[in-house]
């Protein structure tokens, strides 16, 4: 090696050692400026990846929960309610800027099924609403549009365009098969809805006072809504808002020492309180010494004097006693909480309206108004002489239930004669900020009056009330003689017979209440209610027992119905096997629509729809084959199930309506 | 109040007042000591029973807790009348321990004791007798009273197993003084050290005295084998139980039976790093204990990458990861992913929602910080509330930051509720978009483990904190739990590891990248050529003890040195060459030489350079003015050449003639023979060849260059300058074939590895290390 080369490798290491520096240079003078652009761009870019992943995830996250909603049969939901979920999603996807448009979801009658089983019904309102902004579409083309892009969702066999521009739905078979294999497996499951703490005030008959079948009305539509809402997973209170409290007291108190004056120590045999409080009432009327007297007790129970605290016990539990056999009898639950309770309530409540500068001197009275504009008539909060009145009672009511009891909801059944007076102290509730409409839902589930076959109001011959016990009497007895005409009692055993009997006499009762629009005035009418054609609870008694003997002629023991659904699978192949199924589906439809307005006679109609298309069902498809013999030949096991989803749907709706089934009849 | 009271009762088994004070600090003992007094109340506790009882309650572990009451009773009845019956006890209690409630077999208890086993004074002197006449009599008489009389008693006891020690003792001393008589005035001396290791542990490693020393603890050992054989004494796969701090739980027992069914009584370890950068010096222990342990006991260790992370995970760390431990010697029976069980974790996590011990919180990351965090006000939220978010979480519907799923465990260090999930909108590279809400490493380390079944969950002592939660968390799924060991970090001076600031070094141009041999990373490290058999020994010399070491770069080159003295072969080479013309060259042409790769060793083979008349030496090893006490090359001193075989002796000093450097000296040579033998022989190269020369010094000034008090201007200010210089190097042709990482001796200057810059035209060497430790530094 010469000293040449060790020149020149000295050299091209300085060569490098130059190109490396100028490089240095380089970036540091280029980099400065590139290297600050380039963090913002690297956060950008790491934000858009960011966004992008969690886009991807929720766009999963959607069609998951879309196919799952529906795909988990066990899990169950109302089919229009999941058709609105799925055109509001083809809304806001085709016409994102009408996507608050509420979406119309309508069942197609069944005559015409051919057009589809649901149809959505928006196009044509939506084509007029883009005309009023300037878009010429005609509604064929908009539900066509509809049509594309709504999402797959499993319980839609295909979708339709037809007529002006409906959107035709088709159910899948599939699903619905699904569905009710569930049905059968689980039982049927309410859909879900928000859970809400909701007080049902209802029955609140009057102590000492005839229960009279206004009250009935009530006691039978509020069990049956709260049954309803409580099927649907609510928290439910019922409150049996009774009258206990109040100036007749201190009369019956006073006729009470007279009459047995050693009431403290023998309860008195007061055997019928009607009379005795019509004895008072006519001392009191007439007799200046007892009425002071009488209104001596009232301040006395009012201060809780003991001895006519204990008198009022007495008295109050004469009738206690007589509202719970009837309560027994219908199988009612409900929770007594009378005026008395709000007693100091009322004192209190009265505080908070003087202090929120509610209440207004009327002539010595110190009145409400519901509004500010002091329209309508005002509540009456205290009385000249300084006592309280319903009205004081009611809003100290509401605001325990609100502020106390913590409900969302509440609920009053009450006769229309009071409708008013509710939306009064509902008004007065809100404009005083104890309800707050968007928190607090508040309903006066009112109803009409109960007519004789006359059509005039329901009375006795004599022209007296009718007394409940006596009606329900005689409902047992018009009962067992409609059985005995059909010679049921030479078939049923006596146990079974006076359990058909009772189920019978109390279900036709509480059926002819509910299964009519509650705010039409109703005839009440035996004949007609135990009539065994047509929407009444005879009928559909009839019909569940029919279905439940279908399986009892089975020589295989089908109680255990999983072990069926293992291997057989449900076939809807048959025209009435479909629209059996397409109907016994549209349960959860049907409940919410009767938990939307609280009207029952929804529920009764579905009852009745789903006899008689099992009645269609029945008389076309064979379920057992027997030869002439009469021995069974073949069993088709999938419709012996859909018999056991019928009976399934029937007995749950039956439990919301208060009717006892009965295997036998 | 209560404490006076207890310092009276612990003085009534027998303690000192000094040595009662100090018992009551300790919480568990004293809590063992008041239920044994409660159970011996009443007895006797006279004659040692006391601190017998005091012995027991030390030692007592909660798994063993439950049988208190029986321990007591037993030392009372003076069944177990001395420490040793009072150890064996518990031994054989904390082996029925894997059971809640276990029956204690009373028998197996008393034989296991050897309870009623008296050992007569004629028994012990008999086997002392005959141990010593059969095995020590010699040693005796040589050694006398140096001979450690220990070795004896352990043989004895080995036989006699109930004998009492201090009557064995008693034996042995009289037995000795039998056949050595009085101790004369040699035996009074201290022993001579016979091998006193001279060894270049100048710089000791520190134990940091934070730490306390884990069971396992013990010194280093040569080689990673002989410190997993000897010092290592970790429990038994399947007696897990009986470690300290185990949680035995009414499924124990069937789950360590079924955990020993899958592994079949093999040990499985697994080395976990987080595949976010590059492996360092650290790492390498424990890469060492993890494979290490595994393979001494004939188990299986795995590479699990802990990629739960999904933020700056590369395929480059994953690979850099695999190679350098396969680069250490170790192959992973299988490499795992943790993210290979992100769907399990996920399914567990809903376990433990559903049994109400994890929830969803909304606490700012801001909000758990600091010393006392504020309560979670989510702790209590209805379960299914927590299942539904938690579910949401998993879909995307909640964003970043906004709700995390924390575990209802309190760590030991106090810490409330870790977290176990977050959410992050960031692709995984192994799961790609499937999940958005990544698990922590509390939740995910133990599950693992569990899943694949280690028996011995190894790792630095900071993670003792999390061992509460790691058994809790395990138990808590009704799973298999691994035992974990803590072992100390190891530290280097006078180097960074942490990747954030590697990489700022690395921006700042400071260093070159990852792999700049200036580093400590084991890819550096590899780079500078250090063979990985070398950092193996330093780890094993380290050992596995539960105390944070920090050790100075000079300890491991050390070990670099031992290995490499005896595998790197030599060369000559001339790191600043000065030419050298041979006037009286005495053969007619360039010559071959045939020069032993080890001289010490010449059967280790050879290689052959060649001789000439013109020769380069290092600049270095001629001085024009020597100063006193030269021995090289001078104008009046001549210089032995390295296997040549000549002797030179300047006749002409050549210089520059603008700048008056020397730029070649003339010489005549002389035989090695006939000369006078030279005060020093120095190498030298003919026909050499270029090699680019790298030499590295140490990076950092400080000890601790991260250390704000040392350093306060941080650790970019503590860099020393020029700590690279590139010379151009003579070789001689036999250095031409050099591969990539091939080390050598560069005699009489250090030793060199090819750098992988090395191609065709161009050979890179590093220097390695110097021969010695450089004294010249400080």
């Amino acid at each position: 090696m010469s000293e040449l080369a060790l020149e020149l490798k000295t050299l091209s290491d300085l060569e490098r050692k130059t190109e490396e520096l100028s490089s240095q240079i380089n970036s540091v003078t280029r980099g400065d400026r590139y290297v600050e652009t380039d963090d913002d761009l690297i956060k950008l870019k790491v934000t858009n990846n960011k966004l992008k992943h969690r886009l991807s995830l929720i766009r999963e996250s959607i069609a998951q929960e879309l196919k799952s909603s529906v795909m988990e049969v066990t899990e169950s939901f109302s089919i229009t309610e999941h058709l609105e979920n799925v055109f509001a999603q083809a809304f806001a996807i085709a016409f994102p800027e009408y996507g608050n448009i509420p979406v119309i979801i309508a069942p197609v009658n069944s005559a015409s099924a051919k057009y589809g089983d649901y149809q959505c019904n928006n196009a044509m309102g939506l084509a007029k609403k883009m005309k009023e902004m300037g878009v010429n579409r005609t509604p064929r083309e908009i539900a066509n549009e509809l049509l594309k892009a709504c999402p797959a969702s499993p319980i839609i066999n295909k979708m339709e365009v037809g007529g002006a521009g409906f959107v035709n739905v088709f159910l899948s078979k599939d699903y619905a098969a699904k569905a009710l294999q569930n049905i059968l497996r689980s039982g049927i499951k309410p859909p879900r809805v928000p859970k809400q703490r909701v007080l049902v005030d209802f029955s609140s008959p009057n102590i000492a006072k005839q229960m009279h079948v206004g009250h009935l009305r009530s006691t039978i539509i509020g069990e049956s809504i709260s049954r309803l809402l409580e099927f649907l997973q609510h928290d439910v209170i019922r409150i049996n808002h009774i009258g206990d409290w109040g100036t007749q007291f201190g009369m019956l108190i006073a006729h009470l020492e007279d009459r047995f004056p050693d009431f403290l120590n023998v309860s008195p045999p007061i055997g019928d309180l009607q009379s005795f409080y019509k004895e008072s009432k006519k001392r009191f009327d007439t007799d200046e010494e007892f009425k002071k007297r009488a209104y001596n007790r009232v301040v006395s129970l009012q201060t809780g004097e003991e001895n006519s605290r204990k008198a009022w016990t007495l008295i109050c539990d004469v009738s206690r006693k007589e509202f719970q056999t009837i309560y027994d009898r219908l199988d009612i639950t409900v929770k007594e909480r009378g005026e008395s309770f709000y007693q100091s309530h009322m004192l209190s409540v009265v505080d908070f309206l003087r202090k929120k500068n509610m209440l207004e001197e009327d002539e010595g009275r110190q009145i409400m108004w519901s509004d500010e504009g002091k329209s309508g008539v005002p509540l009456t909060i205290v009385k000249s002489d300084g006592g309280f009145t319903y009205d004081t009672s009611d809003m100290a009511a509401i605001r325990h239930r609100i502020d106390e009891e913590q409900c969302t909801w509440i609920i009053y059944v009450v006769d229309s004669g009071q409708s008013t007076h509710f939306n009064t102290i509902f008004k007065a509730a809100e404009r005083c900020g104890i309800l707050n409409p968007t928190i607090h839902r508040a309903n006066h589930v009112q109803f009409g009056v109960v007519l004789g076959e006359d059509g005039k109001k329901f009375k006795t011959r004599s022209g007296d009330t009718v007394k409940l016990s006596d009606l329900l009497n005689e409902g047992m007895k018009r009962s067992l003689e409609q059985l005995c005409s059909r010679g049921r009692d030479k078939i049923l055993t006596p146990d079974e017979l006076s359990e058909a009997q009772e189920a019978v006499a109390y279900g036709c009762i509480k059926y002819s209440d509910l299964c009519h629009n509650r705010i039409s005035d109703y005839v009440f009418s035996f004949d007609k209610m135990l009539d065994d054609r047509g929407n009444t609870a005879v009928y559909l008694l009839y019909t569940y027992t029919r279905i439940c003997s279908i399986s009892r002629k089975l020589s295989e023991d089908v109680s255990n119905l999983e072990t069926i659904l293992d291997t057989v699978e449900i076939v809807l192949d048959h025209e009435k096997e479909w629209k059996l199924a397409k109907t016994l589906l549209k349960i959860h439809d049907i409940l919410l629509k009767c938990s939307k307005d609280l009207f029952l006679h929804f529920l009764c109609e579905f009852c009745f729809e789903v006899c008689a298309v099992f009645t269609e069902f029945y008389d076309s498809c064979y379920c057992i084959k027997k030869n002439k013999d009469g021995e069974i030949v073949e069993v088709n096991h999938s419709r012996i199930l859909m018999c056991e989803a019928t009976a399934a749907v029937l007995r749950q709706c039956f439990y919301i309506l208060g009717l006892k089934p009965v295997s036998r009849l | 109040m209560a404490g006076e009271d207890l310092i009276a009762q612990f003085q009534t088994l027998g303690m000192s007042e000094q040595k009662a004070k100090e018992t009551l600090k300790n919480a568990n003992v004293t809590k063992n000591l008041q239920l044994a007094l409660a159970q011996a109340a009443g007895a006797s506790l006279a004659d040692g029973t006391g601190m017998l009882i005091y012995h027991m309650a030390s030692k007592l572990k909660p798994q063993q807790a439950e049988q208190l009451p029986l321990l007591v009773r037993y030392i009372v009845e003076r069944k177990l009348d001395n420490t040793q019956r009072v150890d064996a006890a518990l031994e054989y209690v904390l082996k029925c321990g894997q059971k809640l409630k276990a029956n204690i077999d009373v028998k197996e208890l008393e034989q296991e004791c050897g309870v009623g086993v008296v050992v007569t004074p004629e028994e012990i002197e008999r086997i002392v007798q005959a141990k010593i006449k059969s095995s020590y009599k010699e040693a005796l008489l040589e050694q006398r009273y140096h001979f450690n009389s220990f070795k004896i008693l352990q043989d004895v006891r080995s036989e006699l197993k109930w004998a009492d020690a201090k009557s064995v003792k008693a034996a042995i001393d009289v037995e000795i003084f039998d056949l050595l008589g009085p101790k004369t005035e040699a035996d009074l001396k201290p022993p001579v050290k016979q091998n006193e290791k001279p060894k270049a542990a100048k710089a000791k490693p520190e134990p940091n005295q934070t730490a306390q020393a884990v069971e396992a603890a013990s010194d280093g050992a040569n080689t990673i084998a002989e410190l997993m054989k000897t010092k290592v004494h970790f429990h038994a796969p399947g007696e897990n139980f009986k470690t300290d701090g185990y949680v035995v739980t009414e499924h124990t027992e069937r789950l360590l039976k079924e955990h020993l069914q899958k592994t079949g009584g093999r040990v499985h370890t697994r080395f976990p790093p987080e595949p976010n950068g590059i492996l360092h010096i650290g790492h390498a222990k424990a890469i060492n204990i993890n494979f290490g342990y595994a393979a001494a006991q004939d188990g299986l260790c795995y590479l699990r990458y802990d990629d739960t992370n999904p933020e700056k995970e590369e395929e480059k760390f994953f690979v850099g990861i695999r190679d350098m431990v396969e680069w250490l010697g170790y192959k992973p029976v299988k490499i795992t992913y943790s993210s290979d069980n992100f769907q399990q974790l996920y399914e567990w996590a809903v376990v433990l929602i559903r049994k109400g011990l994890a929830y969803v919180c909304h606490q700012k990351a801001e909000e758990l910080k600091g010393f006392t965090p504020k309560p979670s006000p989510w702790r209590e939220r209805p379960i299914e509330e927590s299942l539904q978010l938690f579910e949401d979480m998993k879909r995307g519907k909640i964003d970043e930051g906004l709700a995390t799923l924390r575990l209802k465990v309190t760590l030991e260090e106090g810490k409330v509720d870790p977290v176990a999930y977050r959410i992050k909108f960031i692709a995984h590279h192994r799961t790609g978009g499937k999940w958005c809400i990544y698990p922590t490493y509390d939740y995910t380390h133990c599950l693992c483990d569990s899943i694949e079944q280690i028996t011995h969950s190894l790792c630095t002592k900071e993670f003792q904190s999390r061992r509460s939660s790691y058994y809790w968390l395990c138990n808590a799924l009704e799973i298999y739990c691994p035992v974990q060991w803590e072992y100390g970090r190891l530290n280097m001076n006078y180097a960074l590891v942490s990747k954030r600031k590697i990489g700022k070094l690395i921006a700042e141009k400071i260093v070159h990248d990852w792999d700049d041999p200036r580093l400590f990373t084991l890819t550096a490290l590899r780079r500078r050529g250090f063979p990985a058999e070398a950092i193996n020994n330093f780890c094993a010399q380290m050992g596995v003890t539960g105390a944070q070491i920090a050790v100075d770069p000079a300890m491991l080159e050390a070990s670099v040195r031992d290995v490499l003295n005896v595998t790197a072969p030599r060369r000559l080479v001339v790191l600043e060459p000065l030419k050298v013309t041979i006037k009286n060259f005495p053969h007619a042409a360039p010559v071959q030489l045939e020069v032993p790769d080890f001289p010490q060793n010449p059967e280790k083979g050879s290689h052959k350079i060649i001789l000439d008349r013109v020769i380069y030496i290092e600049r270095g090893d001629f001085k024009e003015e020597p100063e006193k006490g030269y021995r090289r090359l001078s104008p009046q001193q001549s210089v032995g050449l390295r296997h040549a075989g000549l002797v030179i002796s300047v006749e002409e000093v050549v210089k520059h003639p603008a700048t008056g450097d020397v730029v070649e000296l003339i010489c005549s040579s002389q035989s090695a023979e006939q000369a006078e033998k030279p005060k020093a022989f120095v190498q030298w190269v003919s026909q050499p060849i270029p090699l680019e020369v790298r030499l590295y010094e140490q990076l950092f000034k400080h000890k601790n260059p991260e250390d704000t008090n040392e350093v306060p201007g941080g650790f970019l200010t503590d860099v020393c300058e020029h700590t690279i210089s590139v010379v151009q190097a003579f070789a001689d042709q036999a250095l031409a074939q050099v591969k990539v990482y091939d080390k050598f001796q560069f005699e009489r200057i250090g030793f060199f590895s090819v750098d992988p810059d090395t191609s065709n035209n161009r050979i890179v060497f590093n220097r390695t290390v110097g021969l010695k430790e450089d004294s010249g530094k400080k």
